[in-house]
């Protein structure tokens, strides 16, 4: 039992790479994807109409295999952690309330919610299965990335932000009151403005003409706002992605360094050092380098100390 | 005289009639695209009809020379053990130069045996000469490198895309479908709509309710973000790809030191590398002068040790 709960586990987490786990993920991501398509093409009131038993279908198939996932993964998180850890309920807590946990629960749910209570809003529903195309960045690091680089570069993002708020209320208060009484029917209140603020700010052109001079300077200084925040954000993202990229090759370095102090690879090193690879997303070259210059530094180190005998 | 035309042709040896082939080659190529261009527009069309008529007649002469000196010379690359003249052909005829090199050339031909086929594919496959011109500039060349070496991130900026567009046109939809059904009727037309707000800011749909506007705003915000993650992503790929080079030409630099002499060959190949990796003379001086230091440092190491 405790056999078949693990390799449920390596099936479903993928920390294990095999074909197995591999045709797994394939098929939970086409399913996904394909869900997605069901239901962009669904809300084209034609298709709809024609295909709603082919809808209806798929829809079905699609929660008993989602469902199936979910208790899946459920009882076999129960493995995470060891018994002295702490009981199976931690590994499931755990998944339960993590970030693909609430998706993969509310992505499914809706569907027996709506067999209990048949009256709910169906637009309401749709809104809950679109969720699941947040299942496909367990598959893709991108999400997770971009989550990491902000949360390094949280200063620098908080001073844009802080920077665009700033400027929203200041700007948009001037040009209410430099242009609220010309133009009361674009820019009736300081609300409004921010909207049209935001909107120049996005996109360069707010669609309003100023009619007063102060007007004018102040959308020219919006619009050059707008600039630099693009700017601003730009450099954030840039920098975030870079600094990953280092520290991810440290980080090989370092597991590198650790492989060869005994001067011997083991099989299990090499496997080890091929999965941070594929996870890093490097290379053969970069690592090639990598690993030249460790071994270099190490025939320097030995040099030394044979010298020093 | 085979090698000798393909080293010219190829520019695998820097000299000067190799330098005035690529010129040539180079002025012919850009005169065409103007006079594409300009056979556009109506006026100049009438007008120098002739002229024009010449002046693809005598490129596409040109062009066709070079065709048949390059696939008969190419043969030269590979000697008779290695898989004799025909296999540096089929390289040569089937990699992305030789395949552009014939479809900028060969529809002149087709057009001569079939008189009455569309002129404006004729002329779309003409403006692929343009592409020749990448033999002689490396930028396509490192774009397509920086893609192949940085897909992961690529494909990640790709991903975000692709979510973003497909959630904030839904949200739209459920915000909007029911009010404006022309504008926002269905899923695939919120898609238009947010893939245009995401690349412009602007939707141009008006009387939104106060959902649609937030949501408008914040799917005109993430373009913003969009635009960032993708500039971002693109700088550190190009100068990850730098260092990498760099590196790959440190490596070579210190294992044509590592003797201590220089020899004219190994100064060859450090030329060719340099001219590749497009590396400044300044860079490789700093480079240089860096390893010999090193050097110096082990040796003085060595003579304490």
């Amino acid at each position: 039992m405790k056999s078949l709960q693990r390799s449920v586990y390596d099936l479903l987490e993928g920390s294990v790479q095999n074909k197995a786990s591999r045709y797994c993920e394939i098929f939970i991501a086409s399913v996904v994807v394909l869900n997605v398509l069901a239901i962009i093409l669904e809300s084209v009131h034609e298709l709809h109409e024609a295909y709603e038993y082919y809808f209806h279908i798929f829809d079905l198939a699609s929660v008993v295999i989602f469902s199936a996932e979910y208790v899946l993964r459920v009882w076999s998180y129960g493995v995470k952690y060891l018994e002295d850890e702490g009981d199976s309920w931690r590994g499931r807590k755990e998944y339960i309330f993590s970030f693909y946990g609430f998706i993969d629960f509310f992505g499914t749910m809706p569907f027996y919610m709506q067999l209990l209570f048949p009256g709910l809003d169906l637009r309401f529903l749709r809104l809950f299965r679109l969720m699941r195309i947040f299942k496909l960045s367990r598959y893709n690091s991108a999400l997770s990335d971009l989550a990491e680089a902000v949360k390094t570069e949280r200063d620098s993002f908080t001073s844009a932000m802080f920077l665009l708020l700033i400027s929203c209320l200041l700007c948009s208060s001037l040009i209410y009151i430099a242009e609220g009484h010309l133009q009361p029917e674009v820019f009736p209140s300081i609300p409004a403005t921010m909207k049209w603020y935001l909107l120049t700010i996005i996109s360069g052109w707010g669609n309003v003409e100023p009619l007063s001079l102060i007007g004018t300077v102040l959308v020219i200084l919006t619009q050059v706002l707008g600039i630099a925040l693009a700017a601003i954000l730009t450099g954030v993202v840039a920098t975030a992605y870079t600094t990953q990229v280092e520290r991810r090759q440290v980080m090989y370095e370092m597991a590198i360094r650790e492989v060869l102090a005994d001067g011997v690879v083991t099989e299990e090193e090499q496997n080890h050092l091929h999965q941070l690879q594929h996870q890093f997303g490097m290379s053969d070259e970069q690592v090639e380098a990598i690993a030249r210059q460790v071994r270099e530094e190490n025939e320097q180190q030995q040099n030394k100390v044979a010298a020093r005998a | 005289m085979k090698r000798r035309l393909m080293q010219i042709l190829d520019g695998s040896s820097p000299d000067i009639f190799s330098k005035i082939v690529e010129w040539m080659i180079t002025v012919v190529v850009l005169t065409n695209c103007a006079a594409v261009v300009f056979d556009s527009v109506p006026e100049i069309h009438a007008e120098h009809k002739e002229f024009f008529h010449e002046l693809e007649f005598w490129s596409v002469m040109f062009f066709t020379t070079e065709y048949i000196l390059r696939s008969w010379c190419y043969g030269a690359r590979y000697s008779k053990e290695e898989g004799g003249a025909w296999r540096g052909r089929k390289e040569y005829m089937f990699s992305f130069f030789g395949l552009v090199d014939f479809f900028a050339t060969a529809p002149f031909y087709v057009h001569f045996i079939f008189p009455y086929l569309d002129l404006r594919v004729l002329r779309v496959l003409r403006l692929l000469r343009i592409l020749k011109l990448s033999k002689y500039n490396t930028a396509l060349q490192d774009l397509f490198h920086a893609v192949a070496s940085e897909k992961k991130a690529f494909a990640s900026a790709l991903f975000l895309l692709v979510i973003a567009t497909i959630v904030s046109a839904s949200l739209m939809y459920f915000a909007e479908g029911h009010n404006q059904p022309d504008h926002f009727g269905s899923i695939p037309i919120c898609i238009y709509w947010s893939i245009i707000t995401i690349t412009s800011g602007y939707g141009n749909v008006e009387d939104l309710s106060l959902a649609g506007e937030i949501i408008a705003l914040i799917t005109g915000f993430l373009g913003v973000c969009m635009a960032a993650i993708m500039t971002g992503i693109v700088a550190s790929a190009f100068s990850n790809q730098m260092s990498r080079k760099k590196a790959a030409f440190g490596q070579q630099l210190r294992e044509a030191l590592a003797d201590g002499i220089v020899t004219e060959e190994e100064e060859q190949v450090l030329e060719r590398l340099k001219r590749q990796y497009r590396l400044s003379d300044d860079t490789v001086k700093s480079m240089m002068e860096e390893i010999r230091i090193e050097k110096e440092k082990a040796e003085a190491n060595k003579a304490a040790g």
